[in-house]
């Protein structure tokens, strides 16, 4: 397998104005023009020659224009069909109106045949009209934009360069040395069949010849019967520049092989079917002549009247490039790999780790709170401990005998018939502890006050005096 | 792209990505101790704030108590002075309003839901929290336009003097933030300081400061805090329908408003 040399327009910078470019037209890649075999011998002396690739083939290549385009296109050849306009009308049917238990459709007139009041003119009925008869005025033809037809043209011709598109397309092009495939002009002479099959292996195109040549085939379906009968793939496509040149006899009737002059291409032979892609092999002169024919982005072209090859709509069209280039990636952000998302809100009353990261001061203010609460609990404590001291019965009850013995007798008398009670095993021991006898004394003097006013006693006039105490 | 170096095949491309990272990743690195060092700061700043605040009002209750006992010692009184600020709810819902009351209510923000902003209704729509507007509250501040504009919406609001738990509760539990029109919760100082820097508040105190003792800022402040959501009151309101000098819910209840608060929050 002979390896391609695919030569696509290497430009240092993405700056590829139109300016850029005609300029570097003179900088046009260069395509090699195919020597032939040795008996049309006259490349002897100049081996390889090198012809610039035209400007056409740079223009963008638009798959939507081209389908659009060719499908209206194709719509030109067609010949008229319609029923004839007599069609279902030759009766002089009526209907036979209401009231005969017949549907009411008009019926044919007469008698003596089976013909006889059967329905006639619907489109329902066996041997009426069709509904809608076909006219020839039918619009068959489509208007095709100037501009459009030739945007399709140059995007096919741009799309027949590149081997990818050519080889999706189905071209059998593994064996092809160079795309576009220019050959020498001494092809334009060929005249004999032969040599143009020989030529054909020798430029690597009769693969794709062979190809077409092997699907012949008969069409299936009606078509058969409608002078379609044969079908077969389309094979390379030879475009000639002289007029009258002689190949045109040679390659015609090589199956699957057309040909065509440079001035006068088809979108149709371009782009079969609407699809991009056709192998065209050019000659030298034909290649020459595009330039001339289309002209070039910016240079008007000689043939046609004002037209200028279409500008695409991005120069460069290679993204992962325009990305990744300097002038881009020098004013891009980084990349934020980590994503903030919103967390639950915590109550910051309830959970202290969130009110301190809100207030900081919280902690300290917290501590404060919880220390004097402690300390207050403590005091408060100390302050009723003191209160309720647990005095021993026996201080009590010497307290209130001595208090008692301050008031008046029969109070004593009272004291000492309660003391009756007590059992005075622990005597020993208060005599000694003078700050126990002063909080008894206290003690006493307390409980004599709650005695007193717990009891009724203070109601009486009787007991107020020797009790010593008011209500 | 394809340059092949001496030894290893190393694409060109990749190496400007290595680079480009590595210089990325530097700049991220320098940015978050700078970072890191300003939030130390500021949590200094914070703190010591923090703490001059509660000092603050610790002082002014102080101070309250002892007039008050002076007064009483005289055999006088203290009047208190006129509160400053306001704490609105509004008690009853959308329909039969008014529509003077009801533009009212708007610029008081307790209009506010996903009925008022009709660009942000289709976003509200997805989340759960459609406001409702009953029962949002709002701070204010007093003066003769406000109290003019309360006169006129009283059967719908009930209001009163909040006080400093009242206020440092709300904030806390159900303080959101507005940045961007978006209703961001107020989980960090940060999100206080993005929103209020400018003025000066750059944490929950200062936010908290600025309303109870309605600042310079108290606009800002309080335009900031989205209106808050509160809960149907547990236990319970008297009576919508009457004012609360007639022993339903409606108008202005001063002091109780804390206790109102309380079961709101």
């Amino acid at each position: 397998m002979q390896f391609i040399v695919y030569k696509a327009p290497t430009t240092s910078s993405i700056a590829d104005t139109p300016h850029n470019r005609q300029m570097a037209a003179a900088a046009r890649p260069l395509v090699s023009v195919q020597p032939l075999p040795g008996s049309l011998n006259d490349m002897a002396t100049d081996h390889v020659t090198t012809v610039a690739l035209p400007d056409v083939m740079k223009a963008s290549i638009r798959p939507d224009i081209v389908n659009f385009v060719h499908s209206n296109i194709s719509k030109n050849s067609r010949q008229p069909y319609a029923v004839s306009k007599k069609a279902g009308h030759q009766t002089s049917a009526e209907s036979w109106g209401t009231g005969r238990a017949v549907s009411r459709i008009p019926r044919v007139s007469g008698g003596g045949t089976h013909r006889a009041g059967q329905g006639a003119f619907g489109n329902m009925c066996r041997g009426g009209r069709m509904f809608a008869p076909t006219k020839t005025w039918r619009r068959w033809h489509r208007k095709v934009n100037v501009n459009q037809k030739r945007y399709a043209v140059v995007s096919a011709i741009a799309a027949s360069s590149i081997p990818s598109l050519v080889m999706a397309r189905g071209h059998r092009v593994e064996s092809v040395p160079e795309m576009p495939l220019v050959i020498s002009d001494s092809a334009e002479s060929i005249e004999k069949t032969s040599t143009a099959i020989k030529v054909l292996k020798e430029i690597g195109a009769y693969p794709d010849a062979e190809k077409a040549k092997d699907s012949q085939a008969i069409r299936p379906g009606k078509g058969k019967m409608r002078n379609r009968r044969y079908i077969s793939r389309k094979g390379p496509l030879i475009v000639y520049g002289t007029e009258g040149a002689k190949l045109v006899k040679a390659f015609r009737n090589i199956p699957g092989v057309e040909v065509a002059n440079v001035e006068r291409l088809n979108l149709l032979k371009l782009a079969p079917g609407g699809h991009l892609g056709r192998f065209v092999i050019w000659t030298k002169s034909a290649i020459e002549k595009l330039d001339s024919i289309y002209g070039s982005f910016e240079k008007c072209s000689e043939k046609k009247k004002g037209y200028v090859l279409p500008r695409s709509k991005m120069v460069n069209a290679d993204l992962a490039r325009i990305i990744n280039s300097d002038e881009v990636q020098s004013v891009v952000k980084p990349i934020k790999k980590e994503i903030k998302r919103a967390s639950l809100k915590k109550n910051p009353l309830k959970n202290l780790n969130v009110m301190l990261k809100l207030n900081p001061y919280a902690k300290t203010a917290r501590r404060m709170a919880l220390l004097a609460e402690a300390e207050r609990v403590k005091s408060k404590k100390e302050k009723l401990d003191k209160k309720r001291k647990p005095v021993s019965k026996w201080l009590l009850l010497y307290a209130l005998v001595l208090r008692m013995e301050a008031v008046n007798v029969n109070g004593f008398l009272c004291v000492l018939r309660m003391s009756e009670q007590f059992d005075f095993s622990g005597i020993d021991d208060w005599q000694n502890n003078l700050e126990e006898l002063a909080a008894a004394k206290a003690a006493g003097k307390a409980w004599y006050k709650t005695m007193i006013s717990d009891s009724d006693y203070t109601e009486f006039d009787n007991f107020t005096k020797w009790l010593g105490v008011s209500q | 792209m394809g340059g092949e170096e001496a030894k290893v095949a190393v694409p060109e491309s990749v190496l400007k990505k290595q680079k480009r990272n590595e210089e990325w990743a530097l700049t991220k690195k320098e940015e978050k101790l700078a970072l890191k060092k300003k939030n130390a700061e500021n949590r200094k700043l914070i703190y010591s704030r923090a703490k001059q605040y509660a000092q603050q009002y610790d002082e002014e209750q102080k101070e309250l108590i002892r007039l008050k006992r002076e007064a009483r010692l005289k055999g006088g009184f203290y009047v208190n002075p006129e509160a400053k600020l306001l704490f609105i709810v509004r008690i009853r819902g959308i329909n039969a309003m008014h529509p003077k009351t009801r533009s009212i209510l708007q610029l008081l923000r307790l209009r506010q839901g996903a009925l008022t902003f009709p660009q942000l209704r289709f976003q509200f729509r997805k989340f759960k929290d459609i406001d409702n507007e009953i029962f949002n509250g709002v701070f204010l501040k007093v003066n003769k336009a406000t109290v003019n504009m309360l006169h006129r919406v009283e059967p719908y609001v009930t209001f009163g003097y909040p006080n400093l738990k009242s206020v440092k509760e709300l904030i806390y539990k159900r303080g959101y933030g507005k940045l961007n029109q978006q209703r961001i919760p107020l989980t960090d100082n940060s999100i206080v300081e993005q929103g209020l820097g400018k003025h000066g508040i750059i944490c929950m105190e200062d936010l908290i400061h600025e309303i109870i003792t309605v600042g310079p800022h108290f606009k800002e402040a309080n335009n900031f805090l989205w209106p808050f959501q509160l809960k149907a009151p547990l236990g319970g309101l008297k009576k919508k329908r009457n004012h609360y000098v007639e022993g339903g819910d409606a108008g202005n209840r001063e002091d109780y408003i804390n206790e109102l608060i309380r079961r709101m929050n």
